[in-house]
């Protein structure tokens, strides 16, 4: 047990002196998160007012007497009508911005109203600036105008306004807002979790094993009296730390993401909700056994490499591995189920957005853990056989 | 004292070796070692003087337990590499030319670890590491990153690292290797002085002016066969060539028609 310590401080100590893996390892996953949601929240916000606060250029052509439009519209804030547009190039204009939108009503409009039929109105706009916002804008306006208008006509026919309203509907969302939005950004968290456990293991990895041989310190560690099982041992530790250091160093970025405002409410409570102690726990319970099967294969894909570069080459395709089933998680639809459990990254994905969304069933929960550590066990099983293989070690 | 007896050690060929011999060789495996007996004795020094590839490293590995040997049998110290190792590396100090230290320690911490892999009290630890430091002039730098070092510093403190536990055999595996003239030196002032401690000395080399400086016994290796195995004054009286380097020409040459 000493010599386990002595190595593991010793790697311990050699490892946080690496700036490299220091950056890897907390750094990045410490601010992905804030700087992430900052921005994001950021643009989006400023986009959005950009196009609320701009001032549309809207081609208008009506009859004489269809004025009432023409009057709401310029009330708005923010509309210009222009009146002298030439009607057959209105489209090009919009598609050149040289018109934001264009509002055409029919030559027969005032006779189908009159005759008690829809008249038609043309609104042309382009729904790939602003996120549509021309169009919602415009839109307000005409669904008053289409309000006054109906309203006029129930008048004229002596008929109460409520009484083409033969439904009175009520919404009632049952989803709390825990479950809407920890089902959306809980696809994405365990993908940033899996990922940054998988990263902050990676560099110690390969520099305790691989980094070994290159530098040539290998010999005279597996001549001192510590045996091989007390080697890997002790590096294994320190890779399962910084793996676990890592997903922490994302937990406490998202607890800075939920203080810097900026981020919409509901976001930030579903943050909130997680960093509860018992969710933090559940999620770091879900991550320890799995960064103890990827130090394993990690450490022996880099105990197999004769230098770091190497190593990073043989472990950098084998990312995908890590990646695709953290990423299938991410997928709507697919859940956790018995046979979900037992496929190692992808059941901690689900599992960990189950956690968010607070629907988690604790049977299922079980077989995860009993999945994970098998898997975790085989792995350190696995690397320990594996270092005690002479052509291994000393590969020509 | 090293005791070995009828030592070999067989490697499988690896797919890539057994492609470049093309599809024709039966060849499957590889005799790095061959049936070697000898024996290294306290307070003296004994050096295995072989061309590159003869088996010298392959030989120094499993002394050192990192190889088992395929047959045949190593006693260091009386214990037997393959079901004493921990035994046997607690005698052993090892050197080599390529050894490196970590870069993000100190000579301190470098040396402290060592010394702590090898249970070595701390009250022990000090006046050992004061010493050393001393000698070999360490002090100054004791606790500057090892990176920040040159290559002579480096070697001092791969020194110390080695001999901080007082080992009774040392083991040094080409240990002059991509060394300059002075800190070359420094590794053969070394090893004299351990000899004079009463130190069992294993030391492999195949630069010929150094076989001269230290040898007390001395073996000749070449494709894993012992050509020689003798006193060096022995080998001197009895050469048939005037230098050193032509006498050991003339025997590899020998040993190979």
């Amino acid at each position: 047990m000493n010599t386990i310590m002595t190595i593991f401080k010793k790697e311990l100590t050699d490892t946080l002196r690496d700036r490299r893996t220091l950056i890897i390892m907390f750094i990045i996953p410490f601010a992905l998160l804030p700087v992430m949601f900052t921005v994001m929240a950021k643009i989006g916000a400023s986009q959005v007012k950009k196009a609320q606060d701009k001032e549309l250029k809207v081609a208008y052509f009506a009859n004489a007497n269809e004025s009432h439009l023409k009057t709401m519209l310029e009330e708005a804030e923010g509309i210009k009508l222009i009146f002298d547009a030439d009607a057959d190039s209105v489209e090009a204009h919009i598609r050149t911005n040289k018109l934001d939108a264009a509002i055409i009503f029919a030559p027969n409009f005032s006779e189908k109203f009159n005759a008690l039929k829809p008249g038609k109105i043309s609104v042309f706009y382009q729904s790939t600036n602003d996120a549509n916002i021309t169009w919602s804008r415009l839109k307000k306006v005409i669904d008053q105008f289409e309000k006054d208008l109906l309203e006029q006509r129930f008048i004229s026919l002596n008929l109460n306004k409520n009484t083409a309203k033969v439904l009175r509907l009520e919404q009632t969302d049952v989803a709390t807002a825990q479950e809407k939005y920890g089902k959306m950004i809980g696809g994405f968290l365990p993908y940033i979790f899996i990922l940054f456990c998988f990263m902050g293991s990676m560099y110690p990895a390969i520099d305790l094993a691989a980094g070994e041989k290159e530098r040539g310190t290998i010999e005279t560690l597996l001549s001192s009296p510590a045996n091989r099982f007390q080697i890997i041992v002790g590096k294994f530790l320190v890779v399962v730390i910084s793996g676990c250091t890592s997903a922490i160093a994302t937990i406490l970025g998202m607890l800075v993401a939920t203080k810097i405002g900026d981020i919409p409410e509901e976001i930030t409570n579903v943050l909130g909700a997680l960093l509860e102690p018992k969710s933090v726990i559940l999620v770091l319970s879900l991550l320890i056994p799995l960064t103890v099967f990827l130090a394993g294969i990690l450490l022996s894909i880099s105990i197999f490499a004769k230098s770091f570069k190497e190593a990073q080459s043989l472990i950098t395709p084998g990312n995908i591995l890590v990646i695709l089933p953290a990423a299938i998680g991410m997928v709507p639809g697919i859940t956790l189920n018995y046979g979900t459990a037992l496929i190692p990254v992808l059941n901690v994905s689900l599992a960990t957005k189950e956690i968010l969304a607070g629907t988690l069933q604790y049977d299922v929960l079980i077989v995860v853990y009993i999945s994970q550590i098998v898997l975790a066990l085989l792995s350190l099983w696995f690397c320990s056989k594996w270092f005690e293989r002479e052509e291994i070690i000393f590969r020509e | 004292m090293i005791e070995i007896n009828s030592l070999s050690k067989r490697y499988k060929l690896s797919k890539q070796q057994k492609r470049e011999l093309g599809k024709e060789s039966s060849i499957t495996h590889i005799d790095a070692v061959k049936e070697i007996s000898f024996t290294c004795k306290p307070g003296r020094v004994f050096t295995l003087l072989g061309p590159n590839g003869a088996g010298k490293t392959t030989t120094l590995r499993m002394i050192a337990t990192m190889l088992k040997p395929t047959s045949g049998t190593i006693k260091v110290a009386g214990f037997d590499t393959v079901t004493d190792g921990e035994k046997v590396r607690r005698q052993l100090g090892f050197l080599t030319g390529g050894t490196g230290l970590y870069d993000r320690l100190t000579p301190h911490e470098m040396v402290k670890y060592h010394a702590d892999l090898n249970d070595v009290d701390s009250t022990k630890f000090k006046a050992n590491r004061d010493e050393i430091f001393a000698r070999l002039g360490i002090e100054e730098y004791a606790n500057r990153r090892i990176a920040k070092l040159s290559t002579g510093m480096k070697q001092k403190v791969s020194i110390a690292r080695t001999i901080i536990h007082d080992p009774d055999v040392l083991v040094f595996d080409e240990p002059t290797a991509g060394l300059d003239v002075i800190a070359s030196k420094g590794i053969i002032e070394l090893i004299r002085t351990k000899r004079d401690e009463g130190k069992t000395i294993i030391f492999s080399t195949h630069i010929m002016s150094e076989v001269s400086l230290v040898s007390d016994d001395l073996a000749i290796i070449h494709q894993g066969e012992l050509l020689y195995d003798g006193t060096y004054r022995n080998f001197e009286s009895n050469m048939q060539e005037k230098s050193l380097a032509d006498e050991f020409i003339r025997l590899v040459e020998g040993g190979r028609n």
